[in-house]
């Protein structure tokens, strides 16, 4: 009798053991973007980065963590749709998930009424406001971490980066003298790269400022506004707009004959949309980019994004940076990875993001900033013969 | 002066592909006394459609775009109908009414995934071409939009008053219950009408596509709108009124556009919209009302 009872414990003892082998630990992180609508191709290709860092990593072992067991990441994404309403009730609904942070959004005006949500500071007893990390990718509209302590960026300073472009600029083309705007005056990118960045870092580099021309997302005739360019004869048009209307508005500027000597167009546009939109219209058009597949590691990420059927390009590859970064402050912070502590684990992942100073990038080193933004290696690329060319590394 | 009278043109001329639009709201209106809230979407959608044609069968010519637009602007005509009229009873304005609301927003979401939302180019016809008089100039394909317009507005009025499809049509779109007592088969016209405005739309879709140069999701909202509002103020049901006033709402947009700005722009225009509903609620040609 004592051996069957023996048999019987061993074999519960093994079964068990076994389970615990299969039941092997996870971790989520959750994505979200625009997955529909017309930014669609920002929230594929974000989702498709993470999913492939994610198999890169777990591929390696996964995440050590705080008992010194490994656990692999899941990823899940969640549709915005590029709205404010449903960015706050999709960050509500991962909140209320294991999900130990959240990637995202695409959209600025997503991200500042979302970031708003968030606790302003962190152990404030009087902010009920949600205590959830967020490490964005893709909305870059500037200075929008600052709004929470729980707000994390990764991405590129605009600031810098046309600031450098005006610069450079100087030097290739010294004798253009004038700039003239053109924007996107309803989206909340574009209206703050033109009216904040491009704006103030052209006159910084003693560039005159002729004047602007505004349009809407939703425009499709823009003769008014080319004729206002035209009129105004200026050495370099900037156009800070997305891809639809920046092609809108190049084929009337073909239509009407404009050709400034320098053609800008803003970080976001620098994606095949845009070569996919008006290739031809587009040639010479100079674009900076924190993104282009010039090293080992980089070509590596885009190949391994595509097999997840995403493109490569600045936004999709701060979202498969990300994924790095966080593993590396998850087993740098200890996170238990258990259900029951996943609150705790939120609030070292947080804690873990603020004391970083430097991540590693694709194109290099990324510094990070006192209010938790990044600021990241760029290049200067041209569009050339339906391409995105690199001209010209700055740094 | 001359930006007046160049904003102006330019809007009226972009106004033609608006007209097109709102040829189509009316004439379902006149016959059905439905609101189409599709009809814009499953226009630009037949662009799209069109727009596959070349892009399947490499190497073939470009007008080759413009006829498939026509033709599967048609067939998403017949499709709409079936979805949103056929099987839903029409004694209910607001289950008409909501169904093409919800086609509007499928057809959307439908090109949205087929094409990741992203732009695509569109070729365009006598794009190269600028009528220049000193410093005014008239766009070549603006010029053919308008021209196209007024073809199909020609073509339409004869089809409705030269044609027996067209007596059936107004007889219908007068007292319905009559016309099926005289042996016009009810289903059978308001089928056509949806085919025949389906047809007007794919060469709509066509024609704003080549006007813009590139297809995007973004156009199928605004399309609707102005479409609309061209509706309305042209008079429901009058297909007359319909390309005046598409005319007119592009040259007032563009010519407010030029003085206030394009933020202040579309507040001018439903102030338009406005003071026609309350001054002339009819519209600008509003048919004589039929026997009832």
């Amino acid at each position: 009798m004592k051996k069957i009872a023996l048999a019987i414990a061993l074999a519960f003892a093994a079964g068990a053991a076994s389970t615990a082998q299969a039941q092997e630990k996870s971790i989520r992180i959750s994505g979200f973007g625009a997955k529909s609508g017309v930014v669609r191709s920002f929230g594929i290709n974000g989702e498709a980065a993470m999913l492939a860092a994610a198999d890169q990593i777990n591929k390696a072992g996964g995440v050590k963590l705080a008992d010194g067991s490994k656990a692999r990441i899941v990823v899940d994404y969640y549709d915005d749709r590029c709205t404010a309403e449903e960015g706050i009730s999709v960050i509500r609904r991962i909140a209320g998930t294991d999900s130990l942070v959240a990637v995202g959004p695409t959209c600025s005006n997503v991200a500042e009424p979302l970031f708003g949500i968030l606790q302003k500071k962190v152990d404030d007893k009087g902010d009920s406001g949600l205590q959830m990390p967020v490490f964005t990718d893709v909305a870059i509209k500037v200075g929008l971490a600052r709004i929470s302590e729980w707000a994390f960026r990764n991405v590129p300073n605009e600031m810098t980066m046309y600031s450098s472009v005006f610069y450079w600029l100087r030097g290739k083309h010294p004798q253009a003298k004038t700039v003239y705007g053109g924007v996107e005056e309803d989206f909340a990118h574009s209206r703050a790269t033109w009216h904040v960045v491009m704006k103030d870092r052209a006159t910084a580099n003693n560039y005159t400022l002729l004047g602007e021309s505004k349009w809407l997302l939703n425009d499709t005739n823009f003769a008014t506004q080319v004729r206002e360019m035209k009129k105004a004869n200026a050495d370099v048009v900037a156009i800070s707009a997305h891809p639809f209307t920046t092609c809108g508005v190049l084929k009337e500027m073909q239509r009407q004959g404009v050709k400034p000597k320098v053609l800008i167009g803003l970080t976001s546009s620098s994606s095949m949309e845009t070569m996919q939109g008006c290739a031809k219209q587009a040639e010479g058009m100079i674009i900076p980019t924190s993104y282009a597949p010039v090293n080992k590691e980089a070509k590596a990420a885009s190949d391994a994004t595509a097999k997840f059927k995403g493109s490569a390009d600045l936004h999709s590859m701060a979202a498969w940076e990300n994924m790095f970064i966080l593993k590396s402050v998850m087993e740098d912070m200890k996170i238990s990875g258990a259900k029951a502590e996943v609150q705790a684990d939120r609030r070292k992942i947080r804690d873990g993001l603020a004391k970083l100073r430097t991540t590693p990038g694709l194109l290099g080193v990324n510094s990070r900033t006192e209010d938790r933004e990044a600021d990241k290696p760029y290049l200067f690329v041209q569009a050339k013969g339906g391409q995105w060319v690199v001209i010209h590394n700055p740094l | 002066m001359l930006d007046l009278l160049q904003s102006a043109s330019d809007g009226v001329l972009y106004g033609a592909t608006y007209a097109l639009i709102g040829i189509g709201f009316t004439l379902v209106f006149g016959v059905m006394h439905k609101i189409n809230m599709a009809y814009g979407a499953a226009s630009v959608g037949g662009a799209y459609l069109g727009l596959m044609v070349l892009k399947l069968g490499a190497g073939l010519p470009v007008p080759l775009v413009f006829f498939g637009s026509f033709l599967a602007g048609g067939l998403l005509g017949w499709m709409v109908y079936l979805a949103c009229f056929h099987f839903i009873p029409l004694s209910s304005p607001l289950a008409t009414l909501m169904s093409t609301v919800g086609m509007l927003l499928l057809i959307d979401e439908v090109i949205v995934h087929t094409t990741d939302g992203m732009p695509q180019n569109y070729p365009a016809l006598f794009d190269d071409v600028m009528l220049r008089f000193g410093e005014f100039t008239l766009r070549g394909d603006l010029l053919l939009v308008f021209l196209v317009s007024v073809a199909c507005m020609a073509g339409l009025l004869a089809l409705l008053y030269r044609t027996r499809l067209g007596l059936a049509t107004r007889a219908v779109s007068q007292q319905a219950i009559a016309a099926q007592l005289c042996g016009i088969r009810l289903a059978q016209v308001n089928v056509t009408t949806f085919v025949i405005t389906g047809l007007l739309g794919g060469i709509a879709g066509a024609m704003i596509g080549a006007a813009v140069g590139t297809l995007s999701p973004l156009l199928t909202t605004p399309l609707t709108v102005k479409g609309l509002i061209v509706t309305v103020i042209g008079g429901l049901g009058s297909v007359p009124g319909a390309i005046v006033a598409g005319l007119l709402v592009g040259g007032f947009e563009n010519v407010i556009q030029l003085y206030r700005g394009v933020t202040e722009r579309d507040l001018y225009v439903m102030l338009l919209l406005f003071a026609f509903l309350v001054f002339r609620p009819g519209g600008l040609f509003a048919p004589a009302g039929g026997r009832n």
